[in-house]
């Protein structure tokens, strides 16, 4: 499904062994949205983006874009898993943070 | 032979066997990033080394183990007391948001004899007097700031012009420290006046009382009274004299200046930093102008963007340090705020640098006609006929304040680590929310932060200062003054 007239756009691809969570993807079209609009699609060959020109921006050069775009989208990855890999710890620090607070008694 | 033994030796046995701490990390440039935890400490590596970090493959032989383990984004076997600090930083640097309210603006009156088109109070004539706040609203306005539970209370006076209405500035200082006599509050009281009607009646009083005087200064005399015309065209006579005379009444550490920066500043941030010096000033506060009031009712905030904005900021960065370099000792405001929040434990009360949003937590603002509203840019808004932030009136109870939905929504909503994109920003220990702002300019407390000129400002700021830090080592001492002065 295309909402544009005309499709001009770029698509970048990210294969199943690459692994990349959805989420990290998302988060990355989010810090685009001021120059692109990105649809999501998922299929057996992985996780593809189409990312479009905003009308009301210069499309730039969009190869360009999508180099950027992978890359952010590799330190969102890179984000998720540390969040998670020291939630633990972050929860502990909170925890004694508050500990001697009426919030943690 | 040395007293101390090698470094080597005291990494021998260690293991590479590393764990992270909770960290995140934004591109600095395109070949660093920027790493930050929730304490705001700081570290810049080389992306490259950054990945092989966070894939725990960084020996404790590299130069930045030591640091990264000092910094709390490390944890091994011989970093025992790393979570006890890193638990004890965080209280510290959450410890003003459990004091609330310390700054309270009264609007004593919104009459001005000045007309400056950037005016982000809207401000009227001042022969209208039903634009002064009343006796009874100013000391209901006094009950309230004594509810706040904090410790130290500043009370600032605004207009409009406020020495206007200087009776009433010396109605609320005597109540003030009428009922402080029980309080035993740090109390503090500034007047933000543009000087041009000050009477050495009024400097005797404000000696006596210890208030505080902060003035506008935006440059040199012709770039001055362009922005900021009166009667007469001498608002920069009337400012400089002023100071004179406040610096000779009060103590030359009594007055401060901030400057707004306009079309016609844009190309002269030298001249401006020069009027500054030249007149002892130690610092200066570069300003942009804000979505708000006349500022933007004469299309004054579109005369320029943030693009052209931060190269000013920036130019007159790069001159005040070179400033520094031969031997005059100057600051500039806000980068020395955000470097008090980089490089020291300590979190400076600016509300817009505040997250949770320092709307109410970290201002409250008592309006001339007794409306109460969240912040000094919350009734910019609502004389614009906005009245998103209007928390209510001071007849009204403190609790009914403080819990009114226009301030707990926007404050929840707007909540920096749960924003998107702020969430996951290596620079959110020195941001803020500014739900107002947002507000102003998308029409939503959060806004979307790839089209935000608040996160497009600040982020560029953080960067340019960390950049200038990191590749010259005067500049990294001399910030770190700045930082703890």
């Amino acid at each position: 499904m295309s909402d544009h007239a005309t499709d001009v756009g770029v698509d970048v691809a990210f294969s199943p062994e690459a692994s990349f969570e959805i989420e990290a993807i998302k988060r990355a079209a989010y810090r685009f949205s001021d120059r692109v609009s990105v649809e999501i699609t998922e299929g057996p060959t992985g996780l593809r983006c189409r990312l479009r020109p905003l009308q009301c921006k210069a499309p730039g050069n969009l190869n360009d874009i999508a180099q950027e775009f992978r890359n952010e989208a590799l330190d969102q990855d890179l984000r998720l898993k540390i969040s998670r890999e020291t939630e633990g710890y972050r929860n502990l620090i909170l925890s004694l943070a508050f500990s001697k607070t009426p919030l943690g008694q | 032979m040395s007293k101390f033994q090698p470094l080597a030796s005291y990494r021998a046995g260690q293991t590479d066997d590393y764990k992270l701490l909770p960290l995140r990390f934004s591109e600095l440039d395109a070949d660093r990033y920027l790493l930050s935890n929730f304490v705001g400490e700081i570290h810049v590596l080389d992306k490259a080394v950054a990945r092989e970090f966070f894939r725990h493959r960084l020996p404790s032989t590299s130069a930045h183990y030591a640091e990264l383990k000092s910094k709390h984004f490390l944890l091994d076997e011989d970093s025992n007391v790393a979570i006890d600090l890193l638990a004890l930083k965080t209280r510290t640097r959450l410890e003003r948001v459990s004091q609330f309210t310390g700054l309270h603006l009264f609007v004593v009156t919104l009459r001005c004899e000045h007309s400056c088109p950037y005016c982000q109070v809207s401000r009227q004539n001042d022969d209208k007097t039903n634009f002064d706040m009343s006796v009874e609203n100013s000391e209901r306005s006094l009950d309230l700031v004594f509810k706040s539970p904090s410790p130290h209370i500043k009370i600032e006076f605004q207009g409009g012009e406020p020495l206007l209405n200087f009776r009433l500035i010396r109605h609320i200082v005597e109540g003030a420290e009428a009922r402080n006599k029980i309080e035993k509050r740090n109390l503090d009281f500034v007047i933000a006046t543009n000087l041009a009607v000050i009477s050495n009646e009024i400097l005797d009083y404000c000696r006596d009382h210890s208030i505080h005087i902060s003035t506008s200064l935006d440059g040199p005399r012709d770039l001055h009274n362009k922005n900021r015309p009166r009667p007469g065209g001498d608002s920069y006579e009337r400012a400089t004299s002023g100071i004179d005379k406040v610096r000779a009444a009060l103590g030359r550490d009594q007055i401060s200046a901030v400057m707004t920066t306009t079309n016609s500043s844009l190309d002269r941030v030298k001249d401006i930093i020069d009027e500054y010096v030249s007149l002892s000033f130690d610092s200066i506060f570069l300003r942009p102008l804000s979505p708000y009031g006349f500022a933007v009712k004469t299309k004054w905030y579109d005369s320029y963007d943030n693009e052209k904005w931060l190269k000013f900021y920036f130019e007159g960065i790069d001159y005040i340090i070179d400033l520094n370099r031969k031997g005059v000792q100057f600051k500039e405001t806000y980068a020395s705020t955000v470097l008090t929040k980089m490089l020291t434990p300590f979190q400076p009360g600016y509300v817009d640098l505040m997250s949770p949003a320092g709307i109410g937590i970290g201002a409250l603002l008592y309006n001339y006609d007794g409306a109460v509203y969240a912040s000094d840019e919350s009734r910019m808004l609502a004389e614009m006929g906005d009245n998103r932030f209007r928390l209510g009136t001071v007849s009204d109870e403190y609790e009914t304040l403080i819990s009114s939905d226009a301030l707990l929504d926007p404050l929840e909503a707007s909540f920096a680590a749960s924003a998107p994109m702020c969430s996951t920003c290596a620079f959110e220990p020195y941001c803020g929310a500014d739900p107002v702002y947002h507000h102003a300019t998308q029409g939503d407390y959060v806004g979307r932060k790839p089209l935000s000129g608040f996160c497009n400002r600040n982020m560029s700021i953080f960067k340019g200062l960390i950049t200038r830090m990191e590749s010259d080592a005067y500049t990294r001492r001399l910030f770190t003054r700045w930082a703890n002065r």
